[in-house]
C-alpha cells in the first residue's frame, strides 16, 4: 500500500499534524451532535483525512464501511429530463459525493440528489444519532446556482441531515453558506511538521533517513503533507539507501509545464506560442486541471522573470485564471496568457536590450 | 465639376446626387414631349444620370415618372417597342399553351412585323420619326458624354485617384500590400501559393474609360509587378475587357511581367499571341483617356456594336412570345404601360419564361431526352396495356416516371411544362411543397386514375372524370414538383407516389432540387433519372442579354458574366437581380453588378473554411460590417473553431512595417484575449441561454480577431500546408472527455478499494507519478516473475484492472517524452497480464463495474460495487493472515463476521436470501454500528457460505471461482 494511505490516520487522536483542530473536533461531536462543517484549506493539508476521522468518531468503525455507487438519476427538470451520473461514497450514516463533478448540471445535484438524501432521516432503533452526514467535495467549484439552492437544503432539513463541506478557497464559497456553517481553516503544516512526519514514517518503515533529506522533500513539496509522502516513496523506490543529494524528481506534469515556460521565455514568436498551444493541450488531455496548469506556470515563470515584470504578469495570471472560470474552453485563456506574456516579455526584453 | 459631382454620387449618396441633378431636368420634362428638339445640353446630366446608374428607387413616385419622360424622349424608342413586346409576352399563357405550334409559326410572320409595329405602337414619343433610328445617334452621343465625363476625371488623378473607378483597386493595393511587402518571398514555397507581387501596392494603378479594353481577351500568368492577380482581373473587368483561364486563340493579350515559361506563354507563342506587361496594360488603360480620339471612335466602335446586335436580337425573342392577339393587346397595353410605372409589369422570371425548348438554357440533351420519353409514353404503356404485354416486356428499362433533379432555379419546372405543352399534353401540377401530404397522395391517386373512389375535387375536374376513356381526351401528365419536399407532412407520401407510379395511366413527372435525399431513396428506382446541369455562365449571359435588351437595359456582357458567375447558376435569380437593378438604372455596369452582388451572394452555402479565408484574407479589412457577420455566423460554432485554430498563422498587414514581431505579437495578445472573451459570451449563451449575446460572441470570437489580425497566411511548421487547419479543440476535447472518463473509472476503483480517499484531481495530480512508478519501475528492474508478483499485489491492492493500468500509462504520456511503458521487455508485460488475469479469477468484483445477478433478470440499476468492509485494525496483519486465502473471501468473511455479529435474525434472513437465490450484494446493515471482527473464527465457518454467496453475486460470470472452492 502507499504510505499516504497506509499512514493516514484513522481517527482524531491518531492526528499528527493539526492536533489541535482534531481536539477541538473531537469534543465538538462529543456532545453527539454538530453543525454544518466547511473546511477549507490547501490541498494536501489533511482536510478529508480528518473528516473521515471525524465520521469515525461520530458514527464508529461501520463509518468506514462504505460502498461506491456509481448511479444514473434522472432529474425531471421541467421542460426536459435529465440524466445525471454520480459517484457517490456511502455507508449508513454519511454520504460522501463530489456535486461538481457533473459540471454545470451541478445544480440539479443540489436540487434533487442532496435535498432527496437530506429528506431521508436514518432509521436508528437506539435514538442516538438521528442524523445523516453528507459530504460534499470541492464545493468551490459548484456554480453559483447550485450554491444558492444549497443555503435553503441547509436550512430546511438541518433536523436529520448535517453537512460536510470541503473546499480549497474559502472565497468562493457564498456568504451565505459561509455564514451558516463552522468554518474551520486547515493550514498547510509548515515544513518542520513534514519533516516530522516524513521522519515517523520512515521510523515505521524502518529508513535510513539521511539528515537534512527529509527536509528537501518537505521543501519541494510545496506544503502539502500528501505531496511530501507521495515524493518521499517516490525517491525510496527510484532509490534506497538515500543519500544527501538525491535528486527529488518532480512530476512528470511539472517537468511538462517546466519545459513550456522554458520555451516561451527563449522564444516570443507565433510559431513558439503555436507549439505551446500543443503542449497544452497535451497537459489538458492528460487531465491535468487547468487551474493548476495556470498556476504552475505562473510559479516557474516567476522563478525566472526580472523582479519589474513579476507584478504585471502575476496581475494577467489572476485575471485570466477568473475568465477560465466564468468560460468554459479552457485553453483558449491559458492560450491568451501565454500570448499575453510573450507580447509582454518581447516588449520588455526590446526596450531593456534593443 | 463633374469630379465633385462623379464623388458624390459615387459614394453613399447616389439618391440625393439625383435628386440635386433631375431638379434641372424636371423643367424640360415638364414640357410634354414636344421638348424633344430641346438642346442636348440641359438634358445630358440627367441623361448621363441613368446612364451613371443613378435615380434612385426611393424617389420612384416623380423620379421615376421623370426618368420614363427622359426615356421617352432620350435614351430609346426601341425600349418602348421592346415593353411593347414585352406586354404581349405577358398575355395571359394560359391562352398560349396550346398553341404552341402556333406560336412557331408566329416566328416567321413576326420579323416582318417588327418595323411598323414600332413606329405605331410607340405613341408618346409619335414626334420621334423612326423610334430605331433614333435611338442609335443617341446612344452615341451619349457615349461621348460619359467619355468626356470620364476624360475629365481622368485629367485630374492625383487626387481623386482613390475615389473614382479605378479607386478600389487603388486603395486595395496599398493597404494589402503594405504587410505582405515585408513578408520573407522565396524560401518554402507551398503549394498553393503564389508569390507576392514585388512591388505591391507602389503603382498606381490608372484608370481609363471604361469600355477602352471591350472586346480584348486577357490571360493572366504568374506573377504580376505590383498587382495582385483578383486586382488585375477587376482592373480588366472593369474597363470591359474579358479574362479567361487559359490560352486560346481568341485570346488577345497574355498578361505576364516575367516569362516563366509556363504552358501558357508556351502556347501563347505558339498561337502568336501578344505578351502584355503590367505596365503594358496600364498605359492601355491609361492611353484610352489621354489620346481621346481613338479611344472614342473606339468605344463608338464597340457602341455600334451593340445596338446592332440588340437589333438583332429582339426580334430573335420577340418573336416567340408574340402570339396573334399578342400583338393587337401588345400596342393597347403599351399605351398602359407608358402610364404606369415600370413595377407594375410581371416579374421577369415569369415574363421570359422559356416557351419553347430551344429557349432553355442548358441541359438541351436532358429536355431532349424528356421530350422522347414523354412523346413515347403512350405507346410505351398505354398501347401495351390494350393490346397485350408485347412491348413492354420489350424494354424493361423503361420507366413510367422521371425524376428531374437539379439546384434551384434552372429551369427544371419550366422544361418539364415546356415539354408538355409542346406535345399538346395537359399539365397538372402538383406541388408538394403547398398542399401537403395526403391530399397529394390522394390526388395523384385520383389522377392516376385507378380509384375508383377518387376525391370529389378531383371528379369536377375535366380530364379526370373521364380518364377511364382516355383516348377521346386531351392527354395529361401530372408534375409533382418538389417531391423532395413532399414528405414533411405525411409519411406515407413517397411511397403512395410510387404506388400511383405502378398504376399510373399518365405520365408522371416528379421535379426535386436533391436527388440524393434521404426520401428520394425508393422514388429513385421507379424513375427515368434526369439530372440537370448548372448552365455555363456564358449561356446565361447570353439570354441575360436578349431580356435585357427586350427590356431596354443596357448592360455590358461582361456584366452579365459576373451577374451569371455571382448567382451560381440560378437563372431565376440572375433575373430578379437584373430586373431589381433596372429599376434604378438603365445602364448597367460591371461594377455595379459586383457592388450589388456582394451583399446577395449570401445566400449560398458559404464553408466555414471560405469564411475564415475571407475574414482573414487580405481583403478582410474592407469588409463591411455585416458581411463580417454573416461570414462569422455562416456557422457560429464552427467558425470561432477554425479562427481560434488559425489566428496566429496570420501576418497582420495592421502592423505594417515591424521589426521583431513586436507588434505582431501584442495583435496576437490582443486577438487571444478577445476569442477568450468569445467563450466567456457562449458560456452565457449556452449556459442562460442569452441568445441575444450571440452578435456579441460572434464579434469577439471572430470578427475582433480577424480585424486585428488579417493578412498573409504563413506556416508555422515546416511542411505544414498553407491552408487553414481544422479546429483542433474538437478533437482535443473529445480526447480529454475520454481521459477524463477512464480517470474516473480509475477513481472509482480506487474508492471502492478502499485504500485510498483521494479526489479525482489530487489523483491525477498527485498520485498518479507515484503509481506510475510503483507499477512499472518493478517490470524494468526486477526479475521477472518477482516484479509480476509484485505488481499484481499493488493491482489488486487498490483493485486497480488492467484498463487502469493502461490508463496510468495513457495519461502519463507526453508528446515529446519517452513512453513510461519504454523499457519493460514484452515478456515482463505479457507475464503481467497472466498473472493479473489468474489472480482475477478469484478477484472480487470491488470495481463500479455493473454486475448481472444470476436469477434476476433485469439488470439492477445501480452500477454497484461489492460492499466494503471495515478494516478497523492493521490491515497488514490482516492480509498477511489472508495470505492462505483470496483476498475476497477475506472481505466477504468479515462481512459474514459482521452478520454474525449481527444475530441470528439478520443471518437466517441471509440465508433465505441465499436459498431464493436473490443473491444480496448489499448487505444493508441498517444500524449495525458495532460491528467488530470479534468473532473472528466463529465467522469463519459462515463465513464460507457467505463468501461464495458474495461471490455468486460478485462474479457471478465466473463460475470457475466456485469450482475452486
Amino acid at each position: 500500500m502507499l504510505w499516504v494511505d497506509k499512514y493516514r490516520p484513522k481517527t482524531l487522536d491518531q492526528v499528527i499534524v493539526h492536533e489541535d483542530a482534531a481536539q477541538n473536533l473531537k469534543k465538538l461531536v462529543s456532545e453527539q451532535d454538530c453543525p454544518h462543517l466547511l473546511f477549507y484549506g490547501p490541498s494536501g493539508s489533511g482536510k478529508k483525512t480528518l473528516v473521515m476521522a471525524l465520521l469515525r468518531q461520530m458514527f464508529g468503525s461501520s463509518s468506514e464501511k462504505v460502498k461506491v455507487e456509481n448511479k444514473t438519476w434522472k432529474i425531471d427538470a421541467g421542460t426536459r429530463n435529465i440524466d445525471i451520473e454520480l459517484t457517490t461514497l456511502s455507508s449508513t450514516h454519511h454520504v460522501e459525493m463530489n456535486p461538481s463533478d457533473v459540471g454545470f448540471q451541478d445544480r440539479y445535484v443540489v436540487q434533487e440528489i442532496i435535498k432527496e438524501m437530506a429528506k431521508n432521516r436514518p432509521i436508528d432503533t437506539k435514538g442516538k444519532k438521528g442524523f445523516k452526514v453528507l459530504v460534499l467535495n470541492e464545493v468551490d467549484k459548484l456554480s453559483r446556482e447550485a450554491q444558492h439552492s444549497l443555503r435553503r437544503t441547509m436550512e430546511k432539513y438541518s433536523a436529520s441531515c448535517r453537512l460536510i463541506l470541503c473546499c480549497n478557497s474559502s472565497s468562493k464559497v457564498t456568504e451565505a453558506i459561509r455564514s451558516r456553517c463552522l468554518n474551520i481553516r486547515i493550514n498547510a503544516p509548515t515544513e518542520d511538521q513534514i519533516v516530522k512526519v516524513l521522519e515517523f514514517i520512515a521510523k515505521k518503515e524502518g529508513l535510513q533517513l539521511p539528515a537534512g533529506f527529509a527536509a528537501r522533500v518537505a521543501e519541494k513539496s510545496n506544503r502539502s503533507l500528501r505531496r511530501a509522502i507521495l515524493s518521499f516513496e517516490t525517491c525510496r523506490v527510484q532509490q534506497y539507501p538515500f543519500t544527501i543529494n538525491q535528486v527529488i524528481s518532480p512530476m512528470d506534469w511539472e517537468e511538462y509545464i517546466s519545459e513550456i515556460v522554458s520555451d516561451i521565455m527563449k522564444e516570443q514568436s507565433p510559431k513558439r506560442l503555436f507549439q505551446v498551444r500543443g503542449k497544452l493541450y497535451e497537459l489538458l488531455i492528460n487531465c491535468i486541471p487547468p487551474e493548476i496548469i495556470l498556476k504552475r506556470l505562473l510559479h516557474e515563470l516567476l522563478r525566472k522573470l526580472d523582479a519589474e515584470l513579476k507584478h504585471e504578469v502575476c496581475h494577467w495570471a489572476a485575471y485570466y485564471e477568473h475568465r477560465m472560470r466564468l468560460g468554459q474552453k479552457a485553453i483558449f485563456h491559458l492560450e491568451a496568457f501565454i500570448a499575453k506574456f510573450m507580447s509582454i516579455y518581447k516588449a520588455f526584453l526590446i526596450a531593456t536590450f534593443g | 465639376m463633374s469630379d465633385i459631382r462623379k464623388w458624390f454620387m459615387k459614394s453613399h449618396d447616389k439618391g440625393n446626387g439625383n435628386a440635386m441633378l433631375g431638379k434641372p431636368a424636371s423643367s424640360d420634362s415638364g414640357k410634354p414631349p414636344p421638348a424633344k428638339p430641346q438642346p442636348d445640353k440641359p438634358v445630358h446630366p440627367v441623361q448621363e444620370n441613368p446612364a451613371r446608374k443613378k435615380t434612385s428607387k426611393y424617389f420612384a413616385a416623380d423620379k421615376q415618372k421623370l426618368k420614363d419622360e427622359i426615356e421617352v424622349e432620350e435614351v430609346s424608342t426601341k425600349r418602348k417597342s421592346r415593353k411593347d413586346t414585352g406586354q404581349s409576352l405577358k398575355t395571359p399563357p394560359s391562352k398560349k399553351m396550346h398553341t404552341v405550334e402556333e406560336e412557331e409559326d408566329d416566328d416567321d410572320d413576326d420579323f416582318v412585323l417588327p418595323t411598323p409595329k414600332k413606329s405605331s405602337d410607340v405613341t408618346p414619343s409619335k414626334k420621334l420619326k423612326s423610334g430605331s433610328g433614333r435611338g442609335v445617334p443617341k446612344k452615341l452621343e451619349d457615349v461621348e458624354e460619359s467619355d468626356d465625363d470620364d476624360h475629365k476625371d481622368a485629367k485630374s488623378p492625383p487626387k481623386s485617384g482613390g475615389r473614382g473607378r479605378g479607386g478600389r483597386g487603388a486603395c486595395a493595393a496599398p493597404a494589402g500590400g503594405r504587410g505582405r511587402g515585408g513578408g520573407g518571398r522565396g524560401g518554402f514555397m507551398n503549394f498553393g501559393e503564389r508569390k507576392d507581387p514585388p512591388h505591391k501596392g507602389e503603382k498606381e494603378v490608372p484608370e481609363g474609360a471604361p469600355d477602352c479594353l471591350a472586346g480584348l481577351t486577357f490571360v493572366i500568368s504568374g506573377t504580376l509587378d505590383s498587382l495582385e492577380r483578383e486586382e488585375a482581373e477587376d482592373l480588366i473587368k472593369r474597363h470591359g475587357g474579358r479574362v479567361t483561364g487559359s490560352v486560346s486563340k481568341k485570346t488577345n493579350y497574355l498578361l505576364c511581367d516575367e516569362d516563366i515559361e509556363g504552358r501558357k506563354s508556351a502556347k501563347a507563342k505558339e498561337l502568336g499571341t501578344t505578351f502584355l506587361t503590367e505596365d503594358g496594360l496600364f498605359d492601355l488603360v491609361r492611353s484610352s483617356i489621354r489620346t481621346k480620339t481613338p479611344v472614342q471612335e473606339k468605344s463608338k466602335s464597340t457602341e455600334k456594336a451593340v445596338p446592332s446586335l440588340t437589333k438583332k436580337t429582339p426580334q430573335k425573342v420577340d418573336p416567340k412570345s408574340v402570339s396573334p392577339q399578342g400583338l393587337a393587346l401588345g400596342s393597347r397595353a403599351a399605351l398602359k404601360k407608358d402610364q404606369m410605372t415600370k413595377p407594375s409589369s410581371l416579374t421577369w422570371t415569369e415574363k421570359y419564361r422559356p416557351k419553347v425548348p430551344n429557349d432553355i438554357i442548358g441541359n438541351q440533351s436532358l429536355v431532349t431526352q424528356l421530350h422522347n420519353w414523354l412523346a413515347h409514353w403512350n405507346e410505351q404503356f398505354l398501347d401495351t396495356g390494350k393490346k397485350g404485354k408485347g412491348k413492354k416486356q420489350s424494354d424493361p428499362s423503361a420507366k413510367k416516371a422521371v425524376l428531374l433533379s437539379g439546384s434551384p432555379g434552372i429551369g427544371k419546372t419550366t422544361s418539364a411544362k415546356v415539354v408538355c405543352k409542346m406535345l399538346g399534353f395537359q399539365a397538372v401540377e402538383v406541388n408538394a411543397s403547398d398542399s401537403r401530404g395526403k391530399a397529394d397522395s390522394k390526388i395523384s391517386k385520383g389522377i392516376g386514375g385507378s380509384n375508383a373512389n377518387s376525391i370529389k375535387e378531383l371528379v369536377s375536374n375535366e380530364s379526370l372524370s373521364v380518364n377511364m376513356d382516355w383516348s377521346k381526351h386531351p392527354k395529361s401528365v401530372l408534375i409533382m414538383d418538389e417531391v423532395d419536399g413532399m414528405s414533411a407532412g405525411d409519411r406515407g407520401g413517397v411511397a403512395d407516389l410510387i404506388a400511383s407510379i405502378k398504376i399510373s395511366k399518365i405520365p408522371i413527372i416528379c421535379i426535386c432540387n436533391d436527388r440524393y435525399s434521404q426520401k428520394l431513396k425508393s422514388l429513385v428506382n421507379y424513375c427515368l433519372l434526369l439530372n440537370f446541369r448548372k448552365p455555363t455562365k456564358q449561356q446565361m449571359a447570353k439570354r441575360l442579354m436578349q431580356i435585357a435588351q427586350a427590356e431596354g437595359l443596357q448592360v455590358k456582357e461582361i456584366a452579365l458574366e459576373e451577374l451569371a458567375d455571382r448567382v451560381n447558376g440560378d437563372i431565376r435569380m440572375a433575373l430578379n437581380q437584373l430586373q431589381y437593378m433596372s429599376l434604378s438604372m438603365s445602364v448597367i455596369n460591371y461594377d455595379d453588378v459586383k457592388q450589388r452582388l456582394v451583399s446577395s451572394a449570401k445566400d449560398e452555402d458559404i464553408s466555414p473554411f471560405t469564411a475564415v479565408d475571407k475574414l482573414f484574407g487580405f481583403n478582410g479589412g474592407k469588409l463591411r460590417m455585416d458581411e463580417r457577420i454573416d461570414l462569422s455566423m455562416s456557422d457560429p460554432d464552427l467558425v470561432p473553431l477554425l479562427i481560434q485554430e488559425n489566428y496566429m498563422n496570420y501576418r497582420p498587414s495592421a502592423a505594417g512595417k515591424d521589426d521583431n514581431d513586436i507588434k505582431r505579437m501584442s495583435l496576437i495578445a490582443r486577438a487571444a484575449d478577445s476569442i477568450a472573451d468569445g467563450d466567456i459570451i457562449n458560456v452565457q449563451i449556452r449556459r442562460y441561454r442569452q441568445w441575444q449575446l450571440s452578435q456579441a460572441s460572434c464579434l469577439a470570437s471572430c470578427i475582433i480577431p480577424a480585424a486585428l489580425l488579417h493578412g498573409r497566411r504563413e506556416t508555422l511548421e515546416p511542411g505544414e500546408r498553407n491552408f487553414n487547419r481544422f479546429g483542433g479543440w474538437l478533437g482535443k476535447n473529445s480526447t480529454m472527455g475520454k481521459n477524463l472518463r477512464l480517470l474516473d473509472d480509475l477513481h472509482d476503483h480506487l474508492l471502492a478499494s478502499r485504500e485510498s480517499n483521494s479526489g479525482r484531481e489530487s489523483l491525477r495530480v498527485d498520485y498518479m507519478s507515484l503509481l506510475l512508478k510503483r507499477l512499472t519501475d518493478p517490470l524494468r528492474a526486477l526479475p521477472k516473475d518477482e516484479a509480476v508478483a509484485e505488481v499484481v499485489e499493488l493491482m489488486n491492492l487498490y483493485s486497480i484492472s488492467q484498463e487502469d493500468f493502461d490508463t496510468i500509462a495513457e495519461l502519463s504520456k507526453f508528446k515529446g517524452r519517452p513512453n513510461p511503458l519504454d523499457g519493460i521487455p514484452p515478456a515482463v508485460k505479457s507475464a503481467l497480464t497472466r498473472s493479473y488475469n489468474e489472480s482475477s479469477r478469484s478477484r472480487m468484483v470491488r470495481a463500479a463495474d455493473l454486475i448481472t445477478l444470476p436469477g434476476v433478470k433485469k439488470a439492477p440499476k445501480k452500477r454497484i460495487a461489492a460492499i466494503l468492509e471495515p478494516s478497523d485494525d492493521g490491515l497488514g496483519e490482516q492480509n498477511g493472515d489472508a495470505l492462505a486465502e483470496n483476498e475476497e473471501e477475506n472481505s466477504s468473511d468479515m462481512e459474514d463476521q459482521e452478520d454474525a455479529a449481527n444475530g441470528e435474525k439478520k443471518l437466517q434472513l441471509d440465508l433465505e436470501g441465499l436459498n431464493s437465490k436473490a443473491i444480496k450484494v448489499e448487505l444493508d446493515l441498517k444500524g449495525n454500528e458495532n460491528s467488530s471482527a470479534k468473532k473472528k473464527p466463529a465467522g469463519r465457518g459462515r463465513g464460507g457460505a457467505g463468501a461464495a454467496a458474495a461471490k455468486r453475486g460478485g462474479s457471478g460470470s465466473t463460475p470457475a471461482a466456485k469450482r475452486k472452492r
